[in-house]
């Protein structure tokens, strides 16, 4: 009976579990391996981001491209915005591109310094006749085309009319309406709800916001030699504004918003909890529909009342070939076909953007609902004045985004002053910049 | 990345195998030929992490930038880390969540088998309810679970409303937002909760038996002979959690959406060097990264092993 007790783990054994445990994580970020194409037949691979709408539009408008051009297949993969973001890096880096690619404007110049992209006017078979050259200058980097607008768009703001109504409050005249108007407006919306609905609920952390803003002030948030060029001055007014909106009961309390930029159906409009918001103005429709079929679409305040107008039409995002493409002829193909055919275009309508070769949008104008005319029109009646040109994003300009939304978070809980946020903006955009 | 970590407790398991008491004689090597099959998994793992394990070593000392040719740099991105504020903020955030999720996760694991090991009814059934959410705690449709739980209108904050406090934004506010994944960590207590209870059985019923003839209170029978007892099975799921959390990502990633925030304060180690890997292109210093993580555990684990002298007990 003689047995002394000993425990089941040894010393030894947790080391060397310990060393196991630790050295995994070294080895964590592996490869991918790259699918075969089949013999005879070309098959493509095309990748964007977006929801199932965007997707079930995106394959009816493949089907015909693939009718037209029999031998060819087309196999397109989608994802939210920020996983395709990492997932195209690492396909890149892994020497496996798809052929061709939604692009981020926030990313263009990263990948085409770096030579991973294809000069879209050497290619056979893309027609660019008919793209204006101002969009053609959007996806420009060092005098080659590596991108192409997938659409045109801008932001504006939307309004839910159901709210205001019953809360009696006007809508101003958002052709003239100033920056302090909308502050009145949104305030007044709050009070007049009891503070069931905030006035406003508009994202200060997506840097179209600001980029706008800094137009009207005179200012290119991003400049033609792909430098940061917003004042300090512009950046503290645009949290400062956020902060006083807040105080005045327009702008909900810090800590409000937990999922902001997600989709329309999740958005705090369509909860009606805010009465407002910016938005990019391709998505008005899904906006007035899942807010119940009553929201208006306004031009953003500011334009007649500061220094100059602050409205751009950009690109939604863009097209691209990966220079690597095995398969350069079809990949323009599909390219061609995805910004000149009004078969195609058909089908996808202003998903991405008002289309950017005219005789496309004109054709599509007749299929489009009421909602997406809206769109089409004010990105028309926008363009109607003189706007000051606007730039490809520097590189860096991804880390620029982070660092806005990390400082707007700071500002909204009243850990940084907006001047302080300013400063800091400045010090850590322009080092991302120029590194 | 989570997914090799969530092995940790597996490998553990498997070498296991070999160890224990082994027999004399045949049955010995018996024994050993089946821990070799046990760890065949792991030996064809190792195949496929070798490679990246030494690529990153060299890659550490390069500018890689994912799409052109590395350039050797020598040291300069462990030089670039000293004064790279986020780097200092991500392992700000990953030694209070370590520092803070372990003690607490390891003394609700050891308590939670301690009241299992009293001879329940239905133990299995227990015992599983009680290890499932480390199985899911890591995954990525809990940590959305979390969310909605800790949302401005999730359940927490309606409990508080009726008890007439308003509470804090959880998942939004900054000050709040890694203790709610602190309190998530906890919650996985499963795996090492799983181990103690092993550990507990080990413990011979005679020492109890001989202890309450002398008189011995059940604190003070838990503190001479429990404790000491299980004192190497407490020193192996230290070591354990405290590499987990060292790694933690997914929580992090999911619960802010991949950026870190609210304002970085769910930055973890992890998290900010797969940003600068993957959305920032700088995957040599992501590289040097991972390799400054594992000097600082193996440092974590050294010292622990010194310490382990002074209170963990072996009887053999």
């Amino acid at each position: 009976m003689k047995k002394t007790f000993s425990s089941p783990i040894s010393r030894r054994l947790v080391l060397g579990a310990a060393v196991t445990a630790a050295g995994l994580a070294l080895s964590g970020c592996g490869g991918g391996s790259a699918p075969a194409a089949g013999g005879g037949n070309v098959e493509l691979n095309f990748v964007y981001w977006g929801d199932a709408t965007r997707a079930k539009m995106t394959d009816a408008a493949i089907k015909i491209f693939e009718e037209k051009n029999p031998g060819i297949t087309v196999k397109s993969e989608y994802q939210d915005s920020g996983p395709y973001a990492d997932k195209l890096a690492t396909r890149f880096a892994g020497g496996n591109p798809p052929d061709v690619l939604n692009m981020a404007n926030r990313s263009l110049l990263e990948y085409a310094q770096r030579g991973t992209l294809a000069d879209l006017r050497s290619m056979q078979g893309l027609d660019l006749a008919d793209i204006p050259d101002t969009i053609q200058s959007r996806g420009e980097v060092d005098g080659k085309l590596y991108g192409l607008a997938t659409g045109v768009t801008t932001i504006g703001m939307v309004v839910n009319k159901t709210i205001t109504d019953q809360a009696g409050v006007t809508i101003p005249d958002d052709k003239t309406w100033s920056w302090e108007d909308y502050a009145k407006f949104a305030t007044e919306v709050t009070q007049k709800t009891g503070g069931k609905v905030y006035g406003a609920g508009y994202d200060v952390a997506t840097e179209t916001g600001p980029i706008l803003f800094a137009r009207q002030r005179g200012e290119d948030f991003y400049t033609k030699d792909n430098k940061l060029g917003v004042s300090e001055e512009t950046i503290r007014e645009w949290f400062q504004y956020s902060v006083d909106l807040r105080t005045s009961g327009g702008y909900p309390p810090a800590g409000f918003f937990e999922q902001i930029g997600g989709s329309a159906a999740q958005s705090y409009l369509a909860k009606g909890t805010v009465a407002s918001q910016i938005i990019p103005i391709n998505n008005y429709k899904a906006y007035n529909e899942a807010a119940g079929g009553n929201v208006v679409l306004l031009r953003m305040p500011g334009e007649t009342t500061e220094e100059r107008r602050g409205y751009s039409a950009d690109p939604s995002m863009l097209w691209s070939i990966a220079a690597k493409s095995k398969h350069p002829k079809e990949a323009a193909q599909l390219l061609n076909f995805l910004i000149n055919d009004a078969d195609g275009a058909a089908e996808t309508l202003t998903q991405r953007g008002v289309p950017i070769n005219p005789e496309v949008a004109d054709a599509i104008k007749p299929k489009l609902s009421k909602d997406d005319i809206a769109f089409v029109d004010m990105v028309a009646a926008i363009q109607e004045d003189d706007l000051a040109p606007a730039y490809v994003y520097p590189k860096g300009a991804s880390v620029v985004a982070d660092t806005l939304k990390q400082l707007a978070t700071e500002v909204e809980f009243g850990r940084v002053t907006p001047a302080d946020a300013a400063t800091t903006f400045l010090e850590k955009s322009n080092a991302a910049i120029n590194k | 990345m989570s997914v090799l970590t969530k092995q940790a407790p597996g490998a553990a398991a498997t070498l296991a195998a070999p160890g224990g008491k082994p027999g004399r004689g045949r049955p010995k090597r018996k024994n050993q030929r089946s821990g070799y099959l046990f760890l065949l998994p792991w030996f064809l793992g190792m195949l496929f992490t070798i490679i990246p394990f030494f690529a990153s070593l060299y890659l550490a000392f390069t500018d890689y930038n994912l799409f052109t040719e590395p350039n050797f740099v020598g040291l300069a991105n462990f030089q670039v880390m000293f004064e790279d504020p986020r780097l200092l903020q991500s392992l700000k955030v990953t030694f209070i969540y370590t520092f803070v999720s372990v003690p607490i996760s390891l003394a609700v694991a050891l308590l939670i088998a301690i009241v299992l090991n009293r001879g329940l009814q239905g133990l299995a059934i227990y015992r599983s309810v009680y290890y499932l959410p480390s199985l899911l705690g890591g995954s990525v449709a809990i940590v959305m679970l979390w969310r909605y739980i800790f949302g401005n209108d999730g359940i927490v904050n309606s409990a508080l409303g009726l008890l007439g406090i308003q509470g804090p934004a959880w998942v939004t506010d900054p000050e709040f937002a890694l203790s709610t994944l602190i309190v998530l960590n906890v919650w996985t207590f499963g795996s090492p909760m799983v181990i103690f209870l092993a550990g507990l059985r080990q413990v011979p019923a005679m020492y109890y038996e001989a202890a309450s003839i002398d008189g011995a209170s059940r604190w003070r029978q838990f503190r001479s002979i429990t404790l000491p007892l299980i004192s190497p099975i407490i020193f192996f799921n230290l070591i354990m959690q405290l590499i987990g959390s060292f790694q933690t990502f997914t929580q992090g990633y999911v619960m802010s959406g991949g950026t870190g925030g609210p304002a970085d304060s769910t930055l973890f180690y992890n998290l900010y060097l797969y940003q600068k890997g993957f959305t920032e292109f700088e995957m040599g210093y992501a590289s040097a990264m991972a390799w400054l993580l594992l000097m600082i555990i193996a440092i974590f684990t050294a010292i622990n092993f010194i310490a382990s002298k002074f209170w963990v007990f072996y009887d053999n």
